[in-house]
């Protein structure tokens, strides 16, 4: 009997460091220049972002925590604007269609949704349209993670630690004439097509 | 005859021993190939050993800008190069342009940088381990703060 619960330990435990084994996630960003020809890919493990960032002490930045000047937001409170976001439930939170852009801000699927589209490029009048669309898809634990206790502050550290947890995610597509950026993370060391989209 | 093949055997065996000690650090690598008729054309390959010994070499007031710039940045520095010593290979940054290509990647526990343009082929690589230990040697040459 003693040698069957310690044989079952021993599956435990190892089961256990299997399944618990973290996979390493990476950040990956894209920027496409259609005019230059150009391709730049970043490929960054977020273990070591996770690890320097706290390293860094320069500006604004300090132990990976970046202070935020009151000065610097024009008096809107960031902390209560991501507490509200945090509290409310899914939906539609701002909606603009204007002639020169169209705005949609949303909290859908644990994630913050934004989409942005200008429209401007269509007043040219050379012949050449130049719009450009920006899809943002922020998990909420990312968002949750950004916000601390203190008021002033935004903690990069722990919200690099709630994308390594959130899984694979396409997070920023800007899409212009010019330039084509992607933002992704997932469990790829490669710069290759972002694999899961929101 | 015996005593002279055991003088041999033994000097043999320090030259390998020599050859272990000095590799065991791992090679740096670099390679420069300028396309044009008169152009550079180099390949080292040398142990990391002699890297850090030519480094004392240096004068100190030639590493002088280079210590002051570096210092504030060595924990920064010392907690990247451990963390991607842990880390898989990956291509840090690659840019791909049509007249160039520049790539910094880790690979086999290597810092691996590669560009190439119309007029220049530089390869460059370094073991992960070493770069800590050479960005601290320079830091070190700076005036004691």
């Amino acid at each position: 009997m003693k040698r069957i619960l310690q044989a079952g330990a021993v599956v435990c435990l190892l089961a256990t460091s299997a399944f618990g084994a973290a996979t390493e996630k990476y950040l990956h960003v894209r920027v496409t220049s259609n005019s230059d020809k150009e391709v730049v890919s970043v490929n960054v493990p977020l273990s070591l972002a996770e690890k320097v960032i706290p390293a860094i002490n320069h500006g604004k930045l300090n132990q990976g925590k970046v202070t935020i000047d009151n000065a610097d937001m024009n008096g809107i409170d960031l902390h209560a604007i991501l507490e509200a976001v945090k509290n409310s439930p899914d939906g539609e939170f701002v909606t603009i269609q204007g002639k020169d852009q169209d705005v949609r801000v949303a909290k859908s699927k644990g994630n913050l949704v934004v989409h942005v589209t200008d429209k401007s490029g269509d007043k040219q009048k050379n012949g050449e349209k130049k719009n450009e669309k920006v899809d943002v898809i922020i998990p909420m634990a990312v968002v949750n993670a950004l916000a601390p206790t203190d008021k002033h502050e935004i903690d990069l550290v722990a919200a690099i630690h709630a994308l390594t947890e959130s899984g694979e995610k396409l997070i920023v597509t800007v899409h212009s004439d010019d330039d084509d950026v992607k933002v992704w993370v997932d469990a790829e060391s490669g710069s290759n097509e972002p694999s899961a989209h929101e | 005859m015996l005593l002279l093949g055991k003088i041999l055997l033994g000097a043999a065996g320090t030259v390998v021993a020599m050859g272990a000690v000095v590799s065991s650090e791992g090679f740096v690598n670099v390679r420069v190939h300028e396309n044009k008729p008169d152009g550079v054309h180099l390949h080292i390959i040398a142990p990391v050993l002699l890297m850090n010994a030519g480094l004392h070499f240096v004068p100190r007031e030639h590493l002088k800008e280079a210590a002051e710039q570096v210092r504030p940045w060595l924990p920064v520095i010392d907690a990247a190069v451990k963390e991607l010593k842990k880390s898989d290979d990956v291509d840090l940054v690659e840019v791909t342009g049509p007249d160039e290509h520049v790539k910094v990647a880790t690979h086999g526990g290597s810092m691996v940088v590669d560009v190439t343009d119309a007029e220049d082929e530089v390869h460059v690589s370094l073991p992960l381990s070493e770069i800590d230990r050479v960005v601290h040697e320079i830091a070190a040459a700076g005036p004691t703060i």
